[in-house]
């Protein structure tokens, strides 16, 4: 790759944050209604739960994040542990899910501005031509933002991202100063706790309000100093998300609310948590909230649905940014046509990649907006399952370059390992991916047996990438389930020349040098 | 609407997931250093804690005026006190006190631009017109007394750096001060220190940036 047409490294640890909470900041706002309409009053548990399995897969990536900081992420990883056919099912998968994420949050932005009075207009259910345009017209301008350059983008999402941090954090601060009741949320739990299937049901739509992490792993080859950076912001993102996540669920189930709450559609008295899980309530679950805190409430009733809609905004250019670079790294390795990984001679920015994969997405609200009043759950089940399938491979990926490739540096390890030795080499085997690997394939199972949209249409995308990946591989004369050879351990060492760990880049020489005293690092 | 209802409970709740939120994104803003990071760091510490008074050396054969505009900016940059003096020098065949009203009158002009070089800059000049036998013995004098930590000075009016020596008071400056000396130097294809008005026209010869 020549220099010109390399990407520039310019997103700072603020960017790099920004990038991954532009993605996972905005799931608690769709899934917090969700959960707790399914599992009650166990919903904080839920959160909990699908948190901890989050956790693993956010360990998961920061590490892989750190070592090898290149644009591509899970596909990369898995590309490099398992192989050019899995890693390009891991990648499509991604692709699948950062597709849909342009197309879902830009859909869910203009729901939510059509929540303010002066915007009902723009409701999908009783305007859904006016709707559909004003979708595709965002889709098409994130493009233009993002063709423009990283930096500006990065821009753009770090300022939102700020805004909504100190905004989720206001909501918190003052919903717990002046609405929470303790001995109401111990009331919740013991009176509307789930049954078991129910509870496994909220746990398995919890995880959706933590999807997006791979975010961070895509512009670790645009970060400053990557292998240092990289972790920080991945540990930020996950501690952050968590935060907000089982305090929003507490919240809501301790939360006395400044208005009464209204009797159900039967005349029954019901809790808040209650009103908060119903059809209605669901998907502005935190905009009823914010509207229930004492005084606040009544500004944040215009402002909430602004900054919802801001925040989801960001989200869906978290997608044409994840979908360009996944695509970007696909077509270097050869798993994807060279044409995505042409770079603007003036912006630097795979431009094909960008205009390709939101055309994709305009397609996908196509077909969404065919569902009716079922094109939102169509684009969720489709979510779910590219996310479920790309993260289950990422764990196999992390055991097997932790066996295969012992020798790279590695700033960030996961906690809890078994040292053992393996082909004559000192490794770690890492227990949180086997727990993780367990908890993620658990909740594709579950998508595949539950979401009946996504069994059929999550492996048709993965068909129909099989089918592009032979018909690429066999005109370029390429080998189709094995790997192309390449020197993985001189591209590593390019790799950290690249991202400014000189000191890393020393290391993983010394031991190469160790191992093989001809081993001359050829770097440019 | 219900009564506002403020629990320690809920008090806490809040202002510990505030601060937890805040500290997190505290802790991911500042990373530890690179080697590189704290190296350019040191240097730059070293420079400011080292750099006090900078000394800019003026003379009927000495012009400085590039170098002052540099002078400006470093002690700009560095918060450094900043002295331009102009050396006369009094020929053996005067007292030291004798009275030289063109060589005074043009040291006053030079030093007014060099005063106005240092406000463009926006920094603060002192200026002082130095009578000495010879301009090399005058410049160690005012360094020694001002504690100086550079002295700054241009070339001779000779012109461009031929590979011939630059003179005697300008090397027995670098050889005997007591502190570190930056000599301008208009290098042979240089434009950085080239006096525009003083150069001939149509040059076509290729230049390059070059300074010693």
């Amino acid at each position: 790759m020549s220099e010109e047409q390399q990407l520039r490294r310019s997103v700072t640890p603020w960017g790099s944050y920004s990038w991954g909470y532009a993605d996972v900041g905005a799931d608690i706002f769709v899934a917090l209604g969700l959960v707790i309409g399914v599992a009650g009053g166990a919903s904080n548990v839920a959160f909990l739960f699908a948190g901890l399995v989050y956790v693993c897969v956010g360990l998961a990536y920061t590490e892989l994040a750190a070592a090898y900081p290149v644009a591509g992420g899970g596909q990369y990883f898995v590309m490099r542990g398992l192989g050019d056919f899995l890693g390009f099912i891991a990648g499509w998968a991604v692709l699948l899910d950062f597709t849909i994420d342009i197309t879902l949050f830009a859909w869910g932005c203009v729901g939510y501005l059509s929540h303010l009075p002066v915007l009902g207009v723009l409701d999908a259910s009783s305007h859904p031509i006016l709707h559909f345009w004003i979708v595709l017209a965002l889709i098409a301008g994130l493009a233009m933002l993002n063709i423009i350059g990283v930096r500006e983008s990065t821009a753009f999402n770090g300022f939102v991202s700020a805004i909504d941090v100190f905004s989720e954090a206001l909501i918190l601060l003052l919903g717990f100063l002046f609405t929470f009741r303790p001995e109401l949320l111990i009331h919740s739990m013991q009176t509307g706790w789930p049954n078991t299937f129910q509870l496994m049901n909220g746990i398995s739509l919890a995880i959706i309000s933590f999807v997006g992490l791979e975010s961070i792993s895509h512009a670790a080859e645009e970060t400053s100093r990557p292998a240092s950076i990289v972790p920080r912001t991945s540990i930020a993102l996950i501690l952050t998300i968590l935060i907000f996540a089982l305090a929003y669920s507490n919240l809501a189930l301790g939360m006395q609310p400044w208005y009464p709450v209204p009797h159900d559609a039967a005349g029954h008295a019901q809790a808040f948590w209650q009103f908060l899980g119903t059809t209605q309530n669901q998907d502005k679950a935190v905009a009823v909230m914010a509207s229930n805190i004492p005084y606040f409430g009544l500004l944040a009733a215009f402002y909430v649905p602004v900054f919802g809609a801001t925040l989801l905004l960001i989200s869906s250019n978290s997608g044409v940014f994840g979908s360009s670079r996944i695509a970007y790294s696909m077509s270097q390795f050869q798993l994807l046509p060279s044409v995505f990984k042409r770079v603007h001679r003036k912006f630097k920015t795979p431009v094909v990649s960008i205009v390709v994969f939101c055309v994709l997405a305009a397609i996908e609200l196509i077909f969404a907006a065919l569902q009716g009043d079922f094109g939102y759950e169509f684009l969720g089940d489709l979510y779910a399952f590219g996310a479920a399938a790309s993260y289950t491979l990422v764990f196999i990926a992390l055991i097997a370059l932790r066996m295969t490739d012992p020798l790279t540096p590695r700033k960030f390890l996961i906690p809890f390992n078994i040292k053992m030795r393996f082909r004559g080499e000192e490794i770690y085997f890492p227990l949180v991916a086997v727990i993780g690997f367990i908890g993620i394939f658990a909740i594709l199972v579950f998508v595949l047996l539950t979401h009946h949209i996504g069994r059929i249409a999550g492996p048709s995308w993965l068909l129909f990438g099989v089918i592009v990946y032979a018909v690429y591989r066999l005109r370029k004369k390429l080998p189709l389930f094995s790997s192309v050879k390449r020197d993985w351990n001189r591209d590593q060492v390019q790799i950290l020349k690249n991202a400014g760990e000189l000191e890393l880049m020393d290391e993983l020489v010394g031991k190469l040098k160790a191992r093989d005293p001809d081993f001359t690092a050829k770097v440019t | 609407m219900n009564p506002i209802h403020v629990t320690t409970a809920g008090a806490i709740a809040g202002f510990a997931t505030i601060a937890a939120v805040f500290a997190t994104l505290w802790w991911m803003l500042h990373p530890p250093k690179t080697k590189a990071e704290i190296a350019a760091k040191r240097a730059e510490t070293t420079l400011r804690e080292r750099l006090g008074t900078v000394v800019v050396v003026f003379s009927s054969e000495i012009q400085s005026e590039h170098m002052m505009a540099l002078a400006a900016r470093l002690a700009r940059g560095q918060s450094s006190e900043l002295l331009a003096i102009y050396v006369i020098e009094v020929p053996f065949t005067l007292p030291t006190n004798a009275v030289m009203e063109e060589e005074d009158r043009t040291g006053l002009d030079v030093l007014a631009s060099a005063e106005a070089i240092a406000k463009g800059s926006g920094v603060e000049v002192r200026t002082e017109i130095v009578h000495q036998r010879e301009t090399a013995q005058a410049v160690l004098s005012i360094a020694k007394r001002e504690r100086a930590d550079l002295i700054i000075m241009g070339s001779y009016r000779e012109g461009k750096y031929t590979g011939a020596p630059l003179g005697r008071d300008i090397e027995r400056v670098a050889a005997d001060a007591k502190c570190d000396v930056l000599i301008g130097v208009e290098g042979k294809h240089g434009s950085l220190l080239v006096d525009e008005a003083t150069q001939p026209s149509g040059t076509d010869e290729p230049r390059e940036n070059s300074t010693a």
